[in-house]
């Protein structure tokens, strides 16, 4: 018996196997690379957050040339095809550095154009997403349909030369500085909700579009977006009309992991470690010395490894292409909640500090626990709310019966 | 036992809801967003309706002296997020000085604050964790006290004549007034963008008189200046968090979605009555800790509670209000994201909850 044991307690590894360290590795170097002072720099001014700027378009197409885009598409497509551990890896480790990598456009629009574009699209925009050249911003929400996504308005009607679109989208972050919109709209007024739903690719620069800002809480600017009488070839068309739906959903578990990749929580925590390790409180003691500083550290840290593990876990049984709902959903609850309890025990940490703003003087850790707390609450009802997600823990995990 | 409002307290609560209203109207919020969060205009209508002398004797032109009164300026303050800071001016100096001064020079800042001008206070020091054992010395020789040091987050000290500082020094704990010209003052931009400094003291000398507490009483002083700043600070936090919880209120009972109003939603509603429960127990150990401070000088535990309650609703209400009103809760065309910040700053200005908890844990077990 005991033998037995020994052999199954060898065979079982939580950690990351030789290959996989030494991806990461490599990886870590290639972006410690990327992040140069010019860039670092750019990032830091509130306009550029989330890329956009002329540094961020030199680090994208530097990307593409030396073969980082596309991680997760078939190498049929021109993807390297890496498994779900390797495209986990390689999230945590982007996430780490701060650079803004526009995972949406590379790792979900893109491989669901290769597969599913027009011969047009195949090849003048899968092409260049690998390239580093094209972004796309995400146009699902709308004023009006948030969480019941399906209950979308925008609308494109079939024509002769194409599909005439017409409506408005809300928080359609990135427009501001995205070659296209990836947009979901009606096609089909008779049927259920999601099943006349259809996706196109609008270029930006098309006379009916327009945009207004939205500034948030978090300082990342979103935007409002507009079509009026927009004509698209039909080309412009991904997937089969009145079947958007399915490509919607189709990358969401992989996309809901990555939002909750425990990487820059990580990063943060050690970050707030030293500098409490150096900060001296008086002659003889430092933070560090505190019993509630202690206490707080290691709250964070025994939640910092339940992420990991959740999100190592998820990620393994994709790599046998199975999907487990209700973990999925565990992973996007915990996370997005740990965030928001993580960030407040570090920032009770260094106290006041942590409220001062980056320009500040005596500001701490380029203000990030500033910036941090003010931006944790989009991921509770973005991604697919909490409350949902919670439903879905109760039917699929725990068999029990529908709620409502 | 009366839990119960005086009527001239209700009365208070109503008028000031009236000129806060048409005064934190989002246009002029707006104007304070990104610069100096201060509005003149408001703190003179304040002074010329009388309420800054609100838990001030009337013998200093106050409306007498009750701390329940001036938590009830800071809670509408909060509730309507009043572009003014006002802690370290009504609370630290006009309440200290009241309390423990017999000098008719400092009395008279009591007066000058009521009408409308600034006095504030520089307690806080950049990583002290102890603020009633300050860093910053005071070197005494004959009449003559020598200051140097380093304060931060002192209020509006760029509008202040005179500041209060807390030092330490041969004779122990002392509170003194130092005229703000002496010192260097620099401007920090804090979360909230509230107008708050940092305050050097190089070599500042000054007068033995402008100690403003008698001879040993400095850190009694400090003591109670540190816990009804707590106080305060934590009507502040009501305020914040009763106007998160009725802006949950309104929208989820408007916002539909799967066509039906959110507040419909079980989880919706049950998040928002535990906001409702949190503010409740906040309320009263708010109250309690008001009145006790009335009657007795030291009542640290007290304080601390309702320091705690307000730092941990502060946090939970204001996640709480963000989630349940999805994305627009994030826009800065709306009015939540304003109270978001200010919450923030209640929850970790003099002392977080983990900090004030390992210090109420020290009380209880020490006297046993
Ligand atoms: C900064 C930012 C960036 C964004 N970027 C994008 C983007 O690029 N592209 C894009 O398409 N969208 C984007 N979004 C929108 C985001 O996806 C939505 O905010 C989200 O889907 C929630 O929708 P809502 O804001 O309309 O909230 P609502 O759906 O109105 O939800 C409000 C509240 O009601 C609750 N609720 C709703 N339905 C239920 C239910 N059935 N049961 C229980 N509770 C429920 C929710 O949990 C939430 O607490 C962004 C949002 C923000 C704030």
């Amino acid at each position: 018996m005991r033998k037995q044991d020994e052999i199954l307690v060898a065979e079982m590894l939580i950690q990351l196997n030789a290959k996989q360290a030494k991806l990461k590795s490599e990886l870590q170097e290639y972006f410690e690379g990327l992040m140069t002072p010019a860039l670092k720099a750019e990032l830091n001014n509130p306009n550029h957050f989330e890329g956009g700027g002329p540094e961020f378009k030199n680090a994208m197409q530097t990307m593409g040339a030396d073969g980082w885009i596309g991680l997760s598409w078939k190498k049929e497509l021109g993807g390297k095809e890496l498994s779900p551990m390797e495209q986990y890896i390689f999230v945590e480790t982007v996430m780490r550095t701060g650079f803004p990598f526009p995972f949406l456009t590379t790792e979900s629009v893109g491989p669901m154009i290769a597969e599913n574009g027009s011969d047009w699209a195949k090849e003048e925009i899968a092409t260049k997403i690998l390239q580093g050249k094209l972004i796309f911003a995400i146009g699902y929400s709308e004023p009006n349909s948030g969480t019941d996504l399906a209950s979308l308005k925008t609308k494109a009607i079939k024509e002769k030369d194409g599909y005439l679109i017409n409506g408005q989208k809300m928080w359609t972050s990135l427009a501001n500085f995205s070659d296209y919109i990836w947009l979901a709209t009606r096609t089909d007024f008779e049927v259920k909700n999601h099943k006349g739903i259809s996706i196109f690719i609008v270029p930006t620069d098309d006379q009916g579009f327009s945009m207004s800002a939205i500034n948030t809480l978090g300082d990342v600017r979103t935007n409002a977006t507009f079509y009026d009488n927009i004509l698209v070839p039909d080309s412009y068309l991904v997937g089969k009309l009145n079947e958007g739906w399915s490509l919607i959903t189709s990358q969401l578990n992989l996309e809901r992991l990555a939002l909750v990749n425990h990487g820059p929580v990580e990063e943060l925590y050690n970050n707030v470690l030293n500098l409490a390790h150096q900060t001296k409180i008086n002659k003889d003691q430092y933070l560090t010395d505190l019993s509630w500083v202690k206490h707080n550290l290691a709250q964070v840290y025994s939640g910092i490894e339940a992420l990991k593990l959740i999100c190592w876990k998820q990620t393994w049984i994709m790599e046998s292409d199975q999907l487990n709902m209700a973990e999925a959903s565990v992973a996007k609850v915990y996370g997005s909640e740990f965030f928001i309890e993580a960030y407040r025990l570090l920032m009770e940490i260094m106290g006041e500090l942590s409220l001062l703003k980056n320009e500040s003087e005596l500001s701490i850790l380029n203000a990030k626990l500033e910036r941090m707390y003010r931006t944790a609450s989009i991921l509770t009802f973005g991604g697919g709310t909490n409350e949902v997600q919670r439903d879905i823990i109760a039917m699929a995990g725990l068999l029990m019966p529908r709620t409502r | 036992m009366d839990f119960s409002e005086l009527s001239h307290q209700s009365e208070i609560r109503d008028s000031l809801d009236k000129i806060l209203i048409e005064q934190c109207i989002t246009e002029n919020l707006k104007k304070f967003d990104d610069k100096f969060k201060h509005d003149e205009e408001l703190l003179s209508l304040l002074a010329t309706n009388g309420y800054l002398g609100l838990g001030i004797k009337e013998k200093y032109g106050g409306t007498g002296e009750n701390l329940y009164d001036l938590g009830i300026l800071f809670e509408k303050l909060g509730y309507h997020a009043a572009p003014l800071s006002l802690i370290g001016c009504l609370v630290d100096v006009a309440q200290t000085i009241q309390k423990f001064s017999d000098d008719e020079r400092h009395l008279s800042l009591i007066t000058s604050i009521i009408e409308g001008n600034i006095h504030t206070s520089a307690i806080l020091e950049p990583l002290n964790q102890d603020p009633e054992n300050p860093r910053t010395k005071a070197e005494i020789t004959g009449n003559q006290l020598t200051i140097t040091g380093t304060k931060y987050l002192s209020e509006l000290a760029s509008k202040s004549k005179n500041i209060l500082v807390s030092v330490n020094s041969h004779e122990g704990v002392l509170l003194v007034l130092v005229d703000s010209n002496k010192t260097d003052i620099s401007e920090l931009r804090t979360t909230a963008n509230s107008p708050s400094f940092k305050v050097d003291l190089n070599s500042v000398c000054v007068d033995r008189s402008s100690i403003i507490h008698t001879e040993g009483r400095g850190l009694e002083a400090l003591r109670y200046l540190i816990q009804i700043n707590m106080v305060m600070r934590s009507y502040l936090a009501l305020g914040v968090t009763e106007k998160m919880t009725s802006l949950i209120a309104a929208y989820t009972s408007e916002r539909k979605q799967f066509d039906r109003v959110i507040a419909s939603f079980q989880a919706v509603s049950h998040r928002a009555a535990d906001c409702f429960i949190d503010l409740e127990c906040l309320r009263l150990v708010n109250q309690q800790a008001a009145i006790n401070l009335n009657s007795n000088l030291d009542c640290e535990n007290d304080a601390l509670v309702a320091k705690i309650w307000a730092s941990n609703a502060a946090h939970k209400i204001s996640y709480s209000a963000q989630h349940l009103h999805g994305g627009i809760g994030a826009d800065k065309d709306y009015l939540l994201w304003r109270y978001c910040l200010l919450a923030k700053e209640c929850e970790l200005i003099n002392g977080s909850s983990s900090q004030n908890i390992e210090r109420l844990g020290l009380n209880i077990t020490s006297n046993q």
